[in-house]
């Protein structure tokens, strides 16, 4: 897609109306979707009455007119493609990215502690930026969060959540 | 009490041990972020907020100064030496600076952007000790008409004078007036868009947002392009002490830098950008002799150095400025220390001149020592710096997201917080991806609910009468310059040279 975004950017003046910047519509979309959701929601506030004669539903009701002014100028931005080109997209350390913090998400939900979690998190982020073997890093980034979790829990303690590693890791300072 | 007795008191809370601690911290972070390209003390300040609960409000607000006063100087090397700016606000650094590094002049610039760092930075704040008492007095007058003026004002000319295009920049604010909607109406104690999750129920904390946009959103950036190994690194040649005659060619820039920088740091134009770049250009325009043939023959010019470096300190400290006085952030990183006073329950503006008079003269008054701590950790230490852009890639960015994740299960103890955490990342992605500012989201979560507060209570005291907002002639002065600031970026962009315009394509720092 973005390759194709620099061939018609390029070759036709910006007013000419070309394949539209699909990425951008979909942001339009977003948006609009968002504005219904701000609308659909101050419209269920209960009604009051006050001296000011304008409720907790005014700010939202104005927020949500504005996204829906913008989703439209949005449309406007990707028909007539005015939004700044974008390099190739790289997928693979993208997903090794986020897939770091939902790895964290997943550890920390079964309850299996800070340093684990993190350490995974570590090692998959520099996976994902061309570090490899994987095993490496995790163990490079288990490391990392020991030390981390001393500094932060025993020394300014921030709490942090603990699993079976961290209860036998403070067993030992004890 | 006059300024300068204000001034000592601040000097005696700011030379305590452990606020000086705060200080060096401060720049130490500041000059390393300011150095690597890509992260930012923006960045860095808001990975460090929910940390920094606890330290205190005095220490952490310190410690955020030095952060902001340190990403200016640490820019700079990474624009001479590598020809790769570390902030945008040393964009204009980069041109003249590499060149002189080419030429086997590193040192000597090297030398000219801290020496003009520390002026420009060290007369702005004595500028805003200055200035800042006369602010108060005006502010203490304004009611909830002006205050919402104001804070239209903040809004319009965040997002027009950030990113490419006023449009981008007005969704992106829209898009933070929405955030800021969640969580129960102080008024009236209606929940609003919470849609019965208990976590949505108590605001949408600002840290979450901060380190979501701007850290994990960075690195998802970051991880989406293709690595330039063609990224060389200049070894720092020449000495880094200035003759008298190189000193004496400096001296001017300095000065006109700084007016500039101090100038436009205050006003809502989002940052250093814009003074940096009149800087250089008057410099280019001004030079004769020796330095004209530099310019020319793309030898690279000590002035062209001088002047962005002292203009993007003294904007620092001219940004500090509305931010202590009116509560207004002016750019990115001011906008996230607005959070960090939020945070301990603090809101600037001018009663917290009478409130807590020790925090703020504490803090203007470590800006001088900061600025002192820079120019020693700048001159003799600049080799040390140089080696931080030699960290590779992959452990960098783990390392990033290591610290962006544990700040926030330590300061809201929840998955569900990391769950926000990721979406504001990925939505922090796109927005890069498609060119959108970052910071006008932050702004219009953290003023809008200010605003809406201002808005609803003119209206219950005017029994629901709008026009109340229109009736005061200060509001009215305000809203105009609210126009001016959307109209002028838009003229200022067609009336730029072409390169020039790359520069707001970027984020404020």
């Amino acid at each position: 897609m973005a390759s194709e975004t620099r061939e018609v950017g390029e070759s036709r003046p910006p007013h000419e109306p070309g394949t539209p910047d699909f990425g951008g519509l979909a942001i339009a979309i977003g948006l609009a979707a968002m504005a219904a959701l701000i609308w659909w929601d101050a419209s269920s506030y209960p009604v009051r009455r006050s001296y000011a004669q304008f409720g907790p539903e005014i700010f939202p009701f104005l927020v949500a007119a504005g996204l829906a002014v913008f989703a439209v100028a949005t449309v406007f931005l990707a028909v007539r493609r005015r939004f700044p080109p974008r390099e190739e997209m790289t997928y693979p350390p993208v997903i090794w990215v986020a897939g770091a913090v939902l790895a964290e998400i997943a550890i920390l939900t079964f309850g299996l502690g800070f340093i684990l979690a993190s350490g995974t998190l570590f090692g998959f982020a520099a996976r994902g930026m061309g570090r490899k073997p994987l095993w490496l890093t995790v163990i490079v980034g288990i490391l990392f969060s020991a030390v981390l979790y001393i500094l932060f829990r025993l020394g300014l303690g921030l709490s942090l959540p603990t699993g079976p590693v961290e209860r036998t890791l403070v067993g030992l300072f004890r | 009490m006059d300024t300068f007795s204000l001034l000592l008191d601040g000097l005696a809370v700011a030379a305590q041990p452990m606020n000086l601690l705060f200080a060096l911290i401060g720049v130490v972070l500041g000059t390393a972020v300011g150095v690597m390209p890509g992260i930012g003390p923006a960045l860095t300040v808001a990975l460090l907020l929910p940390v920094s609960l606890s330290f205190g409000a005095t220490g952490s607000m310190i410690m955020f100064a030095g952060i902001y006063y340190g990403g200016m100087y640490g820019g700079a090397i990474s624009s001479i030496l590598l020809n790769t700016p570390g902030e945008t606000a040393s964009i204009m650094t980069a041109v003249e600076g590499n060149r002189m590094a080419r030429d086997g002049r590193g040192g000597k610039a090297l030398a000219a952007s801290a020496i003009g760092s520390f002026f420009g930075g060290t007369v702005a704040t004595f500028g805003l000790a200055l200035v800042a008492p006369f602010m108060v007095m005006v502010a203490l007058s304004f009611g909830p008409a002006e205050y919402f003026a104001l804070m239209v004002l903040s809004f319009m000319t965040v997002s027009a004078a950030f990113g490419g295009s006023v449009a981008r920049g007005l969704t992106a604010l829209f898009l933070g007036l929405a955030i800021g909607l969640v969580g129960i109406d102080k008024l009236t104690g209606q929940a609003r868009l919470a849609f019965g999750v208990p976590e949505l129920r108590d605001n949408i904390s600002i840290a979450v947002i901060a380190v979501g946009l701007f850290a994990i959103g960075e690195t998802l950036y970051i991880a989406s392009q293709k690595f330039d190994v063609n990224e060389k690194v200049e070894a720092v040649k020449g000495s880094v002490w200035l003759t008298w005659q190189d000193l004496k060619r400096c001296i001017k820039p300095y000065l006109r830098g700084t007016i500039l920088g101090f100038g436009f740091g205050p006003l809502p134009t989002g940052g250093a950008e814009i003074p940096t770049f009149l800087s250089y250009s008057a410099e280019r325009k001004l030079a004769k002799g020796v330095a004209r043939e530099e310019f020319d023959n793309g030898k690279g010019a000590i002035e062209g150095v001088a002047g962005p470096e002292s203009a993007n300190n003294a904007s620092a400290a001219g940004t500090l400025i509305p931010l202590l006085t009116l509560g207004l952030p002016t750019s990115a990183t001011a906008a996230i220390m607005l959070a960090g006073f939020q945070q301990y329950g603090l809101q600037p503006g001018p009663l917290l001149f009478t409130n807590n008079p020790d925090l703020v003269w504490g803090l203007v008054a470590s800006l001088f020592i900061a600025n002192f701590m820079l120019l020693i950790l700048n001159l003799p230490f600049v080799g040390i710096w140089v080696k931080l852009l030699m960290i590779p890639r992959p452990w960098l960015y783990a390392g990033i997201l290591t610290f962006a994740t544990l700040g926030i299960v330590g300061a809201e103890g929840s998955v569900f917080s990391l769950i926000l955490l990721l979406i504001f990342g990925l939505i922090g992605f796109v927005m890069r991806r498609f060119g959108y500012p970052l910071a006008p989201v932050l702004v219009g979560a953290i003023l809008g609910p200010l605003a809406e507060e201002q808005l609803r209570r003119g209206l219950m005291i005017n029994r629901g009468d709008w026009t109340f907002l229109f009736n005061s002639p200060i509001a009215l002065t305000i809203y105009a310059i609210a126009i001016a600031a959307v109209l002028g970026p838009v003229i200022w962009r067609a009336l730029a040279p072409k390169g020039a315009n790359t520069a707001f394509a970027m984020d404020g720092d």
